[in-house]
């Protein structure tokens, strides 16, 4: 070996630690991964042979992911803390990447100066930025790293049979296998194989003296002397595989990922999602798009065919749904769960001892001088000039994509959570983060409450999450319809879980909360607002697990880090004779297959110029058309759609320069319209789809229709605009639309209003709650109930009073019974009631029975957000006997009461009137509750509306509500014998409180219309207030 | 096989000598050891509980205790047992059982009765916290008297149950039973504020207190208050109930709901609401902006109900002016004047339907600004022709018909 120290190597490494050794504080944090992997090492932290863990889901294994880089961040963060942990594993897997990809150039090119630029290429690689500084999968990298590191000891061991190099090989597939499972698997197909392939080629070389002499018949024989060095190996890896994470793999058979597949980027047509398309093909693949021609040149000369085959299948698998040919390949099933994303790295890993070979070439080599030769030597300066610029363009525009797309929410100050769920003992409670990213498991890593949800998606075992195609429920409002239903059932049966408090850091979510019956408790100071529900047991003290057997933890917390000692062990001779150059040794075996650098064919050369050229002309048609497709103003089209997407995005300066500049409404006048709007629409929609009608277009005016849907946590809003657009200089424009002009009476007004206070506690202790301090619960009496049925949908409804003298917040549990008394359903009221009622009210109430959506796979899944609809539960027997569990706790917030119905007009199916706010605070979402009667002026349906728009103070709002078709109500069961009010009967209560009801007050509340199977309506409102 | 030879003989001998050894140890040895005294069986709370037993030979025997609070096994050579502290100090019936290896020797009870020297403890539960007046519901106070072990003292021990209500202050005296000494507390035809106290010879309890909550609400009043009688569409109409009181006199809670049911001449059911302070339900409701005549009534729904009132409102405006301009592409509608023939607040809505051929194409509503309200029908949107046009504002209702746009 050569005993000069590889100056290319080592600037490699110096500038690789230096640049990602100090980026990877500003970056890591805010990858996608990362902090799941520290949540995970500060599992084996805390308790390295324990395998289950409570923190997520209700609980779940760690079993399902292979655990060295986790256990590295646990040990190394008893020297410095979690962060500590995990930045040194990250740095230690820069420098196993960096030489990694030295060994496996040098392996491949025989060359120390090619693979020295390898090796810088390496630093630079766009992939492996990508991967590590915005995706953070740190075992992935660790994993293949290693990989590489084992590649040149199996060439040795199979080309020389020593069986050092077999110990050797198989010691660092040990520890690739213990760091990612998915590496040594398709890195055997991959990596390995082609390796084999070239090592064979190698030795048949050798035995006739050139690679154009070697043919199939004497490739065979020579596969057929190394088979039984190969089959050793094979099997030593097969055995490493399975026994080396042996837990993995009974956890795996055990319990099977039940989850449904999660849409992820990398499977989409990159052609049509070009989001994907930039994110898992451009920039992973950076600069070497520009060398396609010679990569593949290259690795289809001879001795690389393997690797040939092998690239070319990577690249086709990591275009995703580009093309058809990965499903093909993969099966639906693969396809489905993995993520294809991984293969690009791979393929690009492997491109750059080719990256480098080109370098070499171009900077010292051939390919400089026949530039120099054709074109001049500036020519060849200038060419290098924009290569190098290319090459720095890609790293920082990959550096700077999280910078500039943020792909999480700002960093959140975990500090005042920690102390409130340390406080007072709301961590004997699971909590619900909302809003926070993937920061959730760096929450999670720091506290011991509990949460319902996680963030490895993978080990998810409640149905109502695995049968989601929903990553997480902290994230769901980018799921849609399926997002918001999962959390939806969270958030409607709580007690099941045991969950009372929600972080919300999202707005967004809040009026789902309140109108499933939750309160705001209080803002900490780091902005996150803390949700309560009232009437949710704690945890118990011991909780359910699966255990698995001693045997299996201690393999788990044993095994890993064994196989880095024995690899270290075995590998320490190699690494303190090639690092110190302590010894001179001979070069390794295969130096004999240098290549030699001459005679690029003009062929390749052309080519590679023609690709380049296409691929910038590409590059620049496509720039050409997102400026084209973004252009506001070309069209009237253009412009509605760009004054939405402002508005939708809150940019109210840019939906501004939209407005007709002749219109006289001046930007502030526009500001000051904006802000007095609130409501569903304004504060808590996200526009989902838009599509533009034009109705009539002249030369320099045009009306344009646009409908617009929007998702908002409650349900899915479709509204129609009319715009009228005017040209004026060329660019069209949009008139502004009139505003209210209504004048509230009074400039100054006064409401008496009674407010509630309750300490909880009155005294600072510990202990558990003095009895005297706890309240009586608010008596509560159920006026009717029964069950009905609704074509196939079966629900509970009536009517309660709150008969106490102090407000109530109210959560009904519906159980429904066949014949035999058997139980058939269980849930709770949602958001049609008035969930906190102040004394002597009354509401109406309906229980859907919900089912989990889409269990059954076959069910066709809606393609469009609806988060309103969801799956009645599928009864085998009809329910006949219901009851009904009504509990009431003192409630001394949200008792917003001000709407008014200050207009009511009925025509026909619809029923228009106007709302007016009486009171100090705008409605921001008022609600209708609109019960249906028949003519015996009994309920027999409950039905709800939001209205779109808030209401401030003295102002009014025109609602219409259209009524519905209930011919095919059927009442199931009225008799009310099993209803019990905070676990008394309700028969009790309605004798002792209220004797002499006077029962003609509901008649009197009732609205006559001849409708579709009902005679009467009841409407009442409710409403939610964002700014209390 | 030499070797394993060996070894098998060796286990063999072992395993020999083990026999030998330990039937040596079990063998049985029959005693005859009778006890000739039983311990006393009365003891006290908290001094040492000393069980001697004499017996008729000095051996080693155990006494198996039970209490109530478990069983413990004691072993004694003397035939003198200590009972641990935890038993000790606990009142109740104590069974012991002695053993002389397997047979039993004696079997007894001795009785641990509370210790009265000690200073007295009291344990007071008072619940449910709050009640209703009239004398109906009633809050229970339980009294547990103890000794400092925590024993309760024994039944018939007097405790004093003293209550105040604004100016009535009672002291009564239950005798406890079963442990406990409770009685129903049981609420006043007045509403206030109940506070329970307890006494057992000098200990006395800490202070609890019973909300006593009004009683259901009676019948009540309504009336209404407005700016003026005109209808225009702007002013509040404040209701407002007399004070609502139960059937003894009590103002009602406070923040207590009354809905008012509002019918207007249409017969529509509007609706407005208020909830109670100091037992007046104050609620708002908008001024029609149109002629109306509004019978209002009040409930606290099933439980009490007002008289109706009837309210009228006059219109503001007869008629307004309104304008074509532009060959009737222009509509300018007002200006809409008040009572006063003031210019009507901003915001009165403006309602204009465009008919062609006996088919509504379109309503465009607007909202007035310094009393008018301009409609502009542009040519690209409204072709050339004859149109109907009806116009609504403040209840006032006109038609054009037959108008032709160029």
């Amino acid at each position: 070996m050569d005993k000069f120290t590889n100056k290319y190597l080592i600037s490699a490494l110096l500038i690789g630690i230096v640049f990602h050794g100090t980026s990877i504080f500003f970056t890591l944090e805010s990858t996608y991964d990362a902090l799941i992997h520290l949540f995970f090492g500060n599992h084996y932290a805390n308790d390295w042979f324990e395998s289950w863990n409570y923190s997520w889901y209700t609980g779940f294994t760690v079993l399902g992911y292979p655990p060295l880089v986790h256990q590295s961040i646990g040990l190394l963060s008893y020297i410095g803390g979690l962060k500590f942990g995990l930045f040194s594993v990250a740095i230690i897997a820069v420098i196993l990447f960096i030489t990694g990809v030295y060994r496996f150039a040098l392996v491949l090119t025989s060359n120390r100066v090619v693979a020295g630029y390898a090796a810088i290429f390496a630093v630079f690689s766009s992939s492996f930025i990508e991967t590590l500084h915005i995706f953070g999968q740190l075992p992935s990298v660790v994993g293949i790293s290693i990989l590489l590191h084992a590649l040149p000891e199996i060439y040795l061991w199979v080309k020389i049979g020593k069986y050092r190099y077999l110990w050797n090989s198989l010691s660092l597939i040990a520890v690739t296998v213990t760091s990612h499972h998915v590496t040594p698997i398709f890195g055997m197909v991959f990596f390995i194989f082609p390796l084999l392939g070239m090592v064979i080629m190698d030795a048949s070389k050798e035995k006739v003296g050139s690679y154009q002499q070697v043919r199939l018949r004497i490739f065979l024989k020579t596969f057929l002397s190394s088979f039984k060095r190969i089959i050793t190996f094979g099997i030593g890896s097969l055995v490493l595989i399975i026994f080396c994470i042996l837990p993995y793999w009974i956890n795996t058979k055990n319990n099977p990922i039940t989850q449904v597949p999660i849409p992820h980027g990398s499977r989409d047509n990159f052609l049509e999602v070009t989001s994907s398309g930039l994110v898992f093909f451009l920039i992973p693949w950076g600069i070497l798009l520009l060398l396609f021609p010679y990569i593949w040149y290259r690795f289809f000369s001879k001795r690389y065919l393997f690797f040939g085959l092998s690239i070319t299948l990577l690249t086709v698998l990591g275009s995703g749904g580009t093309t058809p040919i990965p499903r093909m390949l993969l099966g639906e099933n693969a396809f489905n769960i993995l993520t294809l994303d991984r293969f690009t790295l791979w393929a690009s890993i492997m491109a750059l001892p080719i990256l480098g070979e080109f370098t070499y070439r171009f900077v010292e080599g051939d390919i400089k001088e026949k530039n120099i030769k054709k074109y001049g030597a500036v020519y060849h300066r200038v060419l290098g000039g924009l290569f190098a610029g290319g090459v720095l363009f890609m790293i920082i525009f990959t550096m700077s994509l999280g910078y500039f797309r943020p792909l999480q929410p700002q960093k959140i100050k975990m500090l005042p959570i920690l102390n409130f769920l340390k406080q007072d003992q709301h961590d004997h409670w699971r909590y619900l983060p909302l809003g926070f990213g993937d920061q959730m498991a760096w929450l999670s890593s720091q506290t011991n409450a509990m949460t319902v949800d996680g963030n490895y998606h993978s080990a998810r075992r409640l149905p109502e999450l695995t049968t989601r195609a929903v990553e997480r429920l902290e994230n769901s409002k980018y799921r849609g319809i399926e997002g918001i239903g999962s959390l939806q059932q969270f958030l409607t049966v709580p007690e099941k879980y045991n969950l009372k408090y929600v972080f919300s850091n999202d707005k967004f979510y809040d009026p789902i909360l309140f109108f499933c019956g939750w309160q705001r408790l209080r803002q900490l100071e780091n902005g996150i607002m803390v949700w309560e529900k009232l009437n949710v047991p704690p945890l118990s003290n011991i909780l359910p697990k699966d255990d698995v057997p001693t045997f299996q933890k201690m393999m788990w917390g044993i095994i890993p880090v064994l196989t880095v000692l024995l690899a270290f062990i075995i590998n320490i001779q190699f690494i303190w004779i090639h690092a110190l150059k302590s010894k001179q040794v001979g070069f390794p075996a295969y130096f004999k297959f240098k290549s030699y650098y001459t005679g690029l064919t003009n062929t390749v050369y052309t080519t590679s110029y023609l690709w380049a050229i296409l691929m910038i002309i590409l590059f620049g048609i496509g720039s050409y058309r997102i400026y084209i497709k973004n252009a506001a103003q070309i069209n009237p089209d253009n412009a509605i759609k760009a004054y939405y997407d402002a508005l939708d995005m809150k940019r109210y300066k840019a939906a501004h320069s939209y407005l007709d500049p002749k219109s006289n409404k001046t930007l502030d006048q526009y500001m000051l319209e904006v802000a007095v709007t609130d409501g569903l629409l304004s504060s808590y929609a996200k526009l989902d789809d838009m599509s533009v009608e034009t109705i009539s277009r002249s030369d320099s005016t045009a009306r344009i229709k646009i409908y617009t849907q929007w998702v908002t946590p409650l349900e899915k809003i479709d509204k129609t605009f009319y715009h009228e657009l005017v040209k004026r200089n060329r660019k069209w424009f949009i008139q502004p639309l009139a505003y209210d002009l209504d004048i509230p009476p009074d400039q100054l007004f006064a409401t008496n209003k009674t407010f509630f206070y309750n300490h909880g506690r009155r005294r600072i202790t510990s202990e558990q709650t003095y009895h005297e301090d706890v309240l009586k619960q608010p008596v509560l009496e159920v006026l009717s109930a029964k069950i009905i049925q609704n074509q196939d949908q079966y629900s509970i409804v009536g009517e309660l009073q709150n008969v106490d003298n102090v407000p109530a917040d109210v959560t009904i549990t519906g159980v429904l019974y066949n014949n035999n008394d058997d139980q058939l359903a269980s849930y709770n009221v949602k958001h049609q009631i008035k969930h906190k009622l102040i004394p002597k009210e009354i509401t109406s109430f309906k229980i859907d029975f919900e089912n989990i959506a889409w269990l059954n796979n076959e069910e066709a899944k809606p393609k469009i957000f609806d988060p309103d609809q969801f799956t009645p539960i599928h009864f085998d027997e009809n329910p006949v006997t219901f009851n009904l569990q009504c509990v009431g706790n003192v409630a001394t917030v949200d008792l917003f009461k001000g709407l008014v119905i200050n207009e009511l007009n009925i025509e026909g199916e619809q029923v228009n009137g106007v709302l007016f706010n009486s009171g100090l605070q705008e409605a921001t979402i008022p609600q209708l509750l609109v019960s249906y009667y028949n003519k015996d002026k009994a309920l027999i349906w409950m039905d709800h509306s939001f209205l779109s728009q808030g209401i401030r103070p003295q102002r009014k709002q025109y609602f219409t509500y259209t009524l519905a078709d209930i011919s095919k109500v059927k009442n199931i069961n009225d008799t009310m014998d099993n209803i019990l009010v905070n676990g008394l009967p309700n028969a009790l209560i309605s004798k002792k409180l209220v004797p002499n009801r006077k029962e003609d007050y509901a008649a009197t509340q009732l609205i006559p219309i001849q409708g579709k199977g009902f005679h009467y309506i009841k409407i009442e409102v409710n409403a939610y207030v964002g700014n209390p | 096989m030499n070797l394993k030879k060996k070894y098998n003989i060796i286990g063999i001998c072992i395993i020999l000598l083990c026999c030998v050894g330990f039937t040596a140890v079990i063998k049985p040895f029959v005693q005859e050891v009778t006890v000739l005294e039983k311990p006393k069986t009365s003891f006290v709370a908290g001094k040492e509980v000393v069980l001697d037993f004499r017996l008729s030979k000095k051996v080693t025997t155990r006494l198996f205790i039970h209490s109530s609070f478990g069983s413990t096994l004691l072993m004694s050579s003397t035939g003198r047992f200590i009972l641990p502290t935890s038993i000790s100090e606990k009142k109740g019936i104590i069974s012991y059982t002695l053993f002389l290896g397997t047979k039993k020797l004696a079997k007894g009870e001795i009785i641990i009765e509370p210790n009265l020297k000690t200073p007295l403890q009291l344990e007071s539960y008072v619940g449910p916290p709050s009640i209703i007046a009239g004398g109906k519901d009633y809050t229970m106070q339980v009294v547990i008297a103890k000794d400092g072990y925590d024993n309760p003292l024994p039944d018939s021990t007097a405790i004093w149950l003293k209550h105040q209500f604004l100016n009535i202050e009672k002291e009564e005296t239950v005798l406890s039973k079963d442990m406990i000494g409770w009685q129903n507390r049981f609420s006043y035809d007045q509403s206030g504020r109940l506070l329970l106290s307890s006494q057992v010879n000098a200990k006395i309890s800490k202070e609890f207190s019973v909300e006593v909550f009004p009683s259901l609400p009676e019948d009540f009043e309504i009336n209404s208050i407005r700016k003026h009688n005109y209808a225009d569409g702007n002013q509040i109409v404040e209701l407002m109930t007399s004070v609502l009181k139960d059937q003894y006199g009590n103002i009602i809670s406070d923040g207590t709901w009354v809905t008012y049911n509002v019918i207007d001449a249409k017969g529509a059911l509007l609706k407005t609401q208020g909830s109670t302070v100091n037992g007046v339900a104050v609620a708002k409701i908008l001024h029609p902006d149109h002629k109306d005549t509004w019978k209002i009534k009040a409930y606290v729904p099933g439980i009490a109900e007002s008289n109706t009132i009837t309210i009228a409102f006059e219109p503001v405006i007869e008629d307004y002016p309104i304008e074509f301009r532009m060959q009737n592409r222009e509509i300018v509608v007002g200006p809409l004047s008040s009572f006063m023939n003031q210019l009507i607040p901003n915001g009165a809505l403006v309602e204009v339907k465009i008919i062609n051929e006996n088919h509504q194409i379109e309503t465009l509503t607007k909202s007035t600004f310094e009393g008018k309200a301009k409609f502009v029908l542009k040519k690209e949107f409204y072709p050339s022709g004859i149109y109907d046009i009806h116009i609504k504002a403040l209840g006032v209702h006109k038609e054009f018909k037959q108008l032709p746009l160029e």
